[in-house]
Parts: structure tokens; C-alpha cells; sequence
């Protein structure tokens, strides 16, 4: 798994992750997230164009990192997640506490 | 969750062996070398358990088991009083010292690691249980709170030994179960519970998050639903009190999926509710494939997660297989994937070497497939078409994940 963060207009953070989050990739996943978080950057958007697949660890992470966004006043949205992701996020019904998006222009303005 | 043993001796040699033995089993060992920054370290920040020697000058460790048992956050840490053969031995003996245990020097370094596990097996439910019972409230019977420290005592004293319950033998229903565990604290789970004469409550699960609290989360998981599924009328409202009891007491990151039913063997039929769990396949005896599909969040993550109830007939010849995402996630076989490529052994993205994603996981499809090839045989023999099949598609019998399967058939 390989992780390109740009950094957005109004501080949005954006995570472009590449390749499967499974097992220790989890875990980096969520050191990448916590970081922008130390920084005092809490609106990041996650890009899973690129991924086939997650594991549990994977949706853990982005549960922890959802509340502590939303605990600083922030927010953590999906970006184009890829079929298996989205069956993921459909059947644990993350899909309901978590906005996702198509486009990045979307995902970017849902910050405001 | 790394659990935290302060070692306190004198004898910096004996600091150092006692660290070396303890560290490999997977402990975080910490250090102090005379009474007083034994006391100091402790309140700072109170470790899962002491290892303290008597004999030290200056303050002796019959005096920092004194002053820590009257402070509020060190007086429930467990101690193992180290005490020196036949001179101090016999006074802690004689006295009522306030420590768990005690071990004589010289001391035998495995008797050293037992000790310190049986002590802290005995102790670590006790910091689960105070959430737990606050989170259940007055609901909570006497009864019932014996029955779930009894659980979390056998858990925490044989993390993952736990077996699971048998699967019931009934009448016009052929039932098969399946456990397999890829790691010494599995995740995945099932449990039989008998309401009534014509009821049996049916849950399968899976834990995600790794080790004790996994493992615990497990366990108070099973109590809970054995103790509400008394309770509550429907399976969604025993998964909301599941859920909340969950959230109020675990991390974020540590939650489960379960499907929780009712099987009613009088009437044939299955009421369930679904907790973020991957759908049960349900095989009707007229060819067609469905799904037990209700609405229902990951279970112990969020407090406003709803959950939904429906039900679903058994008709003679009709199959319900649930099962956990380590089936469908299984992988395929990588020599075939990369033959020719030296490094197989790693752990490469299969998205770069050609196959196309869908096929480099078992997935949903190929299991539906699988059972419908198979509907004509029994639940114990399609349990073993599922895992054989799936031995074929990875090319290897060790599971990389839990896997867990119940299969029910109603027989024709």
C-alpha cells in the first residue's frame, strides 16, 4: 500500500492510497491518518480509487479516525471507493455515518 | 493491548533476567530499583502487575505494598512478593501482606512467567467487569453477573480455548458447524442458545481487533446475548442492547459483526436482525438463492446504530448458510498468480500482476455457487464441499483468516 497525501485548498487533507489495506498495511493506514490529525488538520478526504480490497483493521481505523475528526470539529469522507470496498461499506452500514463521493470537487466541498 | 509488568529489585542482575524472561512473552516490562521509585513508577502510571521484591534497603516491599494499597489508582494492582528462601519467606507466610502471590528466591524463571500469568489471569477480568456492570445497569441479576464473570475468568484464563457450543441436534433440522482459527485468539464465533422447547437462539460473529480485548469483547459479547435473548423480544432489539452495552466500553476501533436469529422449530421459521454481518445465503427448494438481508450497523461502534428485524420460512429441503468474511476473503493460490516469479512469498498487490481483483478472492459468487452445486447433501458434507472447494481456490488447507461457517438445513 503506497499513500500520496495533497493538501487542499482550506486545509483539506487528501489521502490518495494505493494497492489493498490488509494486515500491517492497516496499521500504517492509520498512523497516516492520525498523523494529519496531530497536525491539526481534521477535514481529510480518503481516495480509495486505487484499492481492491480492506480488511477489518482497515475499517477500524477509519471508524477511530471518523471520531476523532469529528471530536476536533472536523470530518473524514470517502472518495471513490472501488466495488468490493463499497460492498464492505454497504454491509457494515458505514455507509450511513460516512459521506462518499464520487468526485473529489464534491468530496472537497463537503467540508462546507 | 501490551500488558505492563513493573519489576522492583535491588539487584540490578536480577532487573535484567527477570526483563529478559518476561519481555519475550510478550509483556512491557518496566524497572526501579529501590522502593521508592517503585512507588513513584506505580503512580504515575499503574502497571497490570508487580513484581516486588521484599528485601531492599531503605524501603522494603512490605512498605510499598502498604503505601499503595492506600491509593486510589495502584490499590487494585496485583504483586508477587519476591522474598528471599527461609529468611523472609516464612514472615510473608505469616503476614498478611496484601500481595496476590509470592516466589521464592532462587528463584525457577519459568515459575516466574507462571506465576505472573496465573496472577494476572486471575485479575484481568476484574478490569472488565466494573464498565460492564455499570453498562447493564439494574438488568444485571445477581445470577447473571456470576455467570458472566465466570465467563470472562474462563476467557481471560484460556484466552481462545474457549470452545463453542455444540450444535443442537434437532428434529427435521440437519445442523454442521465450522471454527477455524488462523491465530491463537480467534475473532470468529457462533453460539447455540435454547429459549423455550420450540426456540433456539443462533448467533455468528466475528470480532474485529486482535488479542485479549478482542477475545473479551468476544466473551461479554456471548454473555450478553445469553442473557438478553431472555430479555428482549426481538433479535433487533438484543443486537441495539448489545451494541449499546459495546460502545460505552470498548475503543472505536474494536467492534463485531453478528447475525443474531431465532429459529422456531415448531413453525419453521427464522426471525433475524443483522449487525453489519455479511449476508446469510438462503437456498429455497425451488432453486432460488436469496439473501437474509436486514439493515443493521457494525456492532460497538456507534451509539445511534439502529437494527432491523425480519423472518423467513424454512420449507422442507431449504438451506441457511452463515458464514464469516475469512471465507469469502480467502485468497487465491499465489504460484499460479505469479508462477514464474521468484517472490512469491510476498505480499504483492494482486491488482499488479493481471488477475482481474474479483478473482483473487473467494467472494460471495463462487460460495453461492458452491453451496447451490452442493444442496443435495447434507449440511456436514456441503460444510466440507465449502472448505474443500476453498482449499482448491487457495491452494492451501491454513486459513490466512478465522473462518467460521453454520450451515442449517431443514430436512426434506
Amino acid at each position: 500500500m503506497n499513500v500520496e497525501i495533497t493538501i487542499a485548498k482550506k486545509n483539506i487533507s487528501i489521502l490518495h492510497i494505493e494497492g489493498k489495506i490488509l494486515g500491517n498495511a492497516s496499521d500504517a493506514f492509520r498512523k497516516e491518518m492520525s498523523e494529519q490529525l496531530q497536525t491539526g488538520r481534521d477535514k481529510l478526504v480518503v481516495d480509495l480509487m486505487n484499492v481492491p480490497l480492506i480488511d477489518s483493521s482497515a475499517l477500524g481505523a477509519i471508524v477511530i479516525t471518523l471520531k476523532s475528526c469529528q471530536q476536533s470539529g472536523g470530518k473524514l469522507v470517502l472518495l471513490n471507493p472501488q466495488k468490493a470496498v463499497r460492498e464492505v461499506l454497504e454491509v457494515t452500514k458505514l455507509s450511513t455515518v460516512i459521506e462518499i463521493y464520487d468526485r473529489e470537487e464534491d468530496a472537497c466541498n463537503a467540508f462546507f | 493491548m501490551t500488558e505492563t509488568i513493573l519489576i522492583v529489585d535491588d539487584d540490578l542482575d536480577i532487573l535484567e533476567l527477570l526483563k529478559m524472561n518476561l519481555e519475550p512473552e510478550g509483556y512491557n516490562v518496566r524497572t526501579a530499583n529501590n522502593g521508592e521509585s517503585a512507588v513513584q513508577s506505580a503512580c504515575a502510571n499503574p502497571p497490570d502487575l508487580i513484581l516486588l521484591d521484599v528485601m531492599m534497603p531503605q524501603k522494603s516491599g512490605f512498605e510499598v505494598i502498604e503505601e499503595l494499597k492506600n491509593i486510589e489508582h495502584t490499590k487494585n494492582v496485583p504483586i508477587i512478593l519476591v522474598t528471599a528462601r527461609g529468611q523472609t519467606e516464612d514472615k510473608v507466610l505469616g503476614l498478611d501482606t496484601g500481595a496476590d502471590d509470592y516466589i521464592t528466591k532462587p528463584f525457577d524463571l519459568r515459575e516466574v512467567t507462571a506465576r505472573v500469568e496465573a496472577v494476572l489471569g486471575r485479575t484481568r477480568p476484574i478490569k472488565y467487569i466494573n464498565p460492564l456492570m455499570r453498562a447493564m445497569g439494574d438488568k444485571f441479576s445477581e445470577e447473571g453477573l456470576q455467570q458472566l464473570a465466570g465467563h470472562l475468568q474462563a476467557a481471560a484464563a484460556i484466552q481462545n480455548k474457549l470452545l463453542p457450543e455444540q450444535a443442537p441436534s434437532l428434529e427435521e433440522f440437519d445442523i454442521e458447524t465450522l471454527l477455524q482459527s488462523s491465530t491463537s485468539v480467534s475473532g470468529d464465533f457462533y453460539d447455540f442458545i435454547p429459549l423455550n422447547e420450540t426456540q433456539i437462539g443462533l448467533v455468528l460473529g466475528d470480532v474485529k481487533g486482535n488479542g485479549i480485548p478482542a477475545a473479551l469483547l468476544m466473551v461479554m459479547i456471548r454473555t450478553a446475548l445469553r442473557l438478553l435473548c431472555h430479555e428482549e423480544d426481538t433479535p433487533a432489539s438484543i443486537l441495539k442492547r448489545v451494541n449499546d452495552l459495546v460502545v460505552r466500553d470498548t475503543e472505536a476501533d474494536l467492534f463485531a459483526t453478528m447475525v443474531y436469529g431465532i429459529l422456531d422449530i415448531a413453525n419453521s421459521t427464522f426471525t433475524y436482525s443483522n449487525g453489519g454481518h455479511c449476508y446469510p445465503f438462503h437456498w429455497k427448494h425451488t432453486g432460488e438463492m436469496g439473501v437474509l438481508k436486514t439493515e443493521g450497523m457494525l456492532i460497538g461502534a456507534f451509539e445511534e446504530a439502529t437494527f432491523s428485524s425480519d423472518i423467513c420460512e424454512l420449507s422442507p429441503g431449504d438451506i441457511l448458510v452463515f458464514y464469516t468474511d475469512g471465507i469469502t476473503e480467502t485468497e487465491t493460490r499465489k504460484s499460479e498468480v505469479t508462477a514464474g516469479n521468484t517472490s512469491q512469498k510476498e505480499e504483492e498487490d494482486s491488482s499488479e500482476n493481471g488477475l482481474p481483483i474479483t478473482e483473487s478472492h473467494y467472494g460471495t459468487d463462487r460460495l453461492a455457487t458452491c453451496i447451490a452445486k452442493n444442496v443435495g447433501l447434507s449440511a456436514s458434507a456441503l460444510c466440507d464441499a465449502i472448505v474443500n472447494d476453498l482449499t482448491l481456490f487457495s491452494g492451501s488447507t491454513n486459513p490466512h483468516d478465522d473462518r467460521a461457517l453454520i450451515i442449517i438445513k431443514r430436512d426434506i
